[in-house]
């Protein structure tokens, strides 16, 4: 498989791979996976105020899939909560210059964000926001 | 400096021995033994001088008479002609056709290809280790069976069918019996002389050869059809102009390709590098423990996603399959017949060493291997139990 280099470079050295304390403020994870696909994806992600100020994973799965969650917790970081919805794996294929047989395994990485961003609505309303 | 790479896909191809380039260099160029060996005049005799000696030499390594090799284009379309050829040519005996759904699809793809032209193809059962039994297959065999393929040494695992044991239960059924040796030579003995074995398809690429050349053993008195017409070469059974430089390398390979010599250095290096992937957590070993060739190893790498952990090795040349199937993403068809999950299956990883592996290269290997895993591990970590099951 001839991948290109930037996710090359974002699979040999994700760069957000280590976690988060779960018990820390703002702290929410989510997670997806698909057996036939091979992938399982976890997103951690912490929230102050509506922004994302944090976003760690873990991920089995292959290269591309891997430099995808790597590509989204990098972009995720500074953003507004309802980023986890605007993800647009469609564009971020094509960017990213993965197959379109691969398409699947990264609409779970829109599955797990999604998780995410219950997980935070669920949050806001028990501290009453 | 450019990175180091390391070449651990013997089973793939092999690089072409020096001795070998030298001899197919000679039958090149104006100077060499460059013309048509079915010529008559004095150059296509010389070529066909270096026809005749690679024959021999190809014949003597798997003990059989030399006039009982015809040469085809590889190990492909030997098994092609052994299937279609035999079935074709004795179809008045019956149209039963018996193999393993753990062959190469040179095999697998003919067989179904022969099931759409009204063949009955019957795929005979293995153990968990991938060896068939010569009980399993007699049960299998009827009045109807034609023809019987089971491969020597498997391309994906390296497990070893005993084509003695095999080929008498044929024999004794008055069954035609095919072996796909093409991982064979050079690694595991092989003397159709001895054994009751009537085709066997060989390639040289496997052998420290060129590509492009292989060539088909039949045994006198198998009635084959002939697939490709026009010029009568090789008897009539595969016509077509003979690469005098492929065969002579052939030959040469073959000559070179010594089991009883290499074997013991192959299984060094294999148990060397068992000896390491072991240790690894989740590390298990596919097929039988002892019953296999002496440079495949076949390895599953639990909770490790296959194609990122080949990927992340880069700098070491290992397949995730067969060659022929590298770049398919379904999980091995050969590991999942021997009853892996698709996740192992894709979670596994082929490594086959060569003449030109070194015990240094092994150490290397061992330790990006390790390294590797340990970081998808962690990259893994929390994962459900179906990637590890």
């Amino acid at each position: 498989m001839d991948y290109g280099s930037e996710v090359k470079k974002r699979f040999l050295s994700p760069n957000r791979a280590k976690g988060l304390k779960e018990d820390a403020a703002g702290v929410v994870s989510g997670e997806s996976a698909d057996r036939t696909l091979n992938v399982w994806i976890r997103f951690q992600i912490q929230a102050i105020d509506g922004v994302i100020c944090a976003v760690r994973f873990n991920v089995y799965g292959c290269p591309y899939t891997v430099a995808t969650v790597d590509w989204v917790a990098e972009w995720l970081e500074g953003r507004p909560t309802d980023a986890l919805l605007a993800l647009g794996m469609l564009k971020r294929r094509e960017e990213l210059g993965v197959p379109v047989d691969r398409l699947g395994k990264l609409l779970l990485i829109e599955d797990a964000a999604a998780v995410c961003q219950e997980q935070l609505e669920r949050l806001n309303m028990q501290n009453g926001n | 400096m450019a990175a180091k790479k390391i070449y651990l896909d013997y089973a793939a191809t092999t690089p072409v021995d020096p001795e070998v380039i030298e001899v197919m260099t000679q039958c090149l160029g104006f100077n060499g033994d460059y013309a048509n060996p079915s010529s008559s005049h004095g150059p296509g005799r010389s070529a066909k001088i270096r026809i005749d000696k690679a024959r021999t030499q190809i014949a003597e390594r798997i003990g059989a008479e030399t006039n009982s090799i015809y040469f085809t284009s590889g190990a492909t379309e030997s098994d092609n002609m052994a299937l279609i050829g035999v079935m074709h040519a004795n179809k008045h005996r019956g149209r039963h056709l018996i193999t393993s759904t753990l062959e190469h699809k040179a095999i697998l793809d003919t067989a179904y290809m022969l099931k759409t032209q009204g063949v009955d193809v019957t795929f005979v059962d293995h153990d968990a280790d991938g060896v068939i039994s010569p009980h399993q297959l007699a049960a299998e065999i009827r009045d109807d069976t034609v023809l019987v393929s089971i491969m020597h040494v498997n391309n994906e695992t390296g497990v070893l069918q005993d084509l003695d044991l095999l080929g008498a239960v044929c024999r004794e059924r008055g069954v035609l019996f095919h072996a796909d040796a093409a991982q064979s030579i050079g690694k595991v003995s092989l003397n159709v002389g001895d054994s009751p074995v009537d085709l066997v398809s060989l390639t040289a690429h496997k052998a420290y050869g060129p590509m492009g050349i292989g060539a088909i053993y039949i045994r006198k008195g198998v009635n084959i059809t002939p697939m490709i017409h026009g010029g009568e070469q090789e008897g009539g059974y595969r016509s077509g102009t003979l690469a005098t430089h492929q065969i002579a390398g052939f030959g040469k390979a073959f000559l070179l390709a010594d089991p009883d010599r290499e074997g013991p250095l192959l299984a060094a290096r294999r148990d060397q590098l068992w000896g390491g992937l072991s240790r690894i957590k989740g590390a298990s070993l596919n097929g039988h423990p002892t019953k296999r060739s002496p440079h495949v190893l076949n390895v599953t790498f639990a909770g490790i996603e296959g194609e990122s952990l080949r990927s992340a090795l880069a700098d070491v040349a290992v397949s995730a399959g067969s060659a022929c199937n590298s770049n398919v993403p379904d999980p091995s068809h050969v590991l999942r017949g021997m009853g892996l999950s698709d996740a192992l299956a894709a979670s596994s990883l082929r490594f086959s060493v060569g003449r030109f592996t070194t015990e240094a290269d092994i150490d290397y290997v061992l330790s990006r291997v390790q390294q590797e895993a340990s970081r998808l591990r962690e990259l893994a970590s929390g994962a459900p139990d179906w990637t590890a099951c």
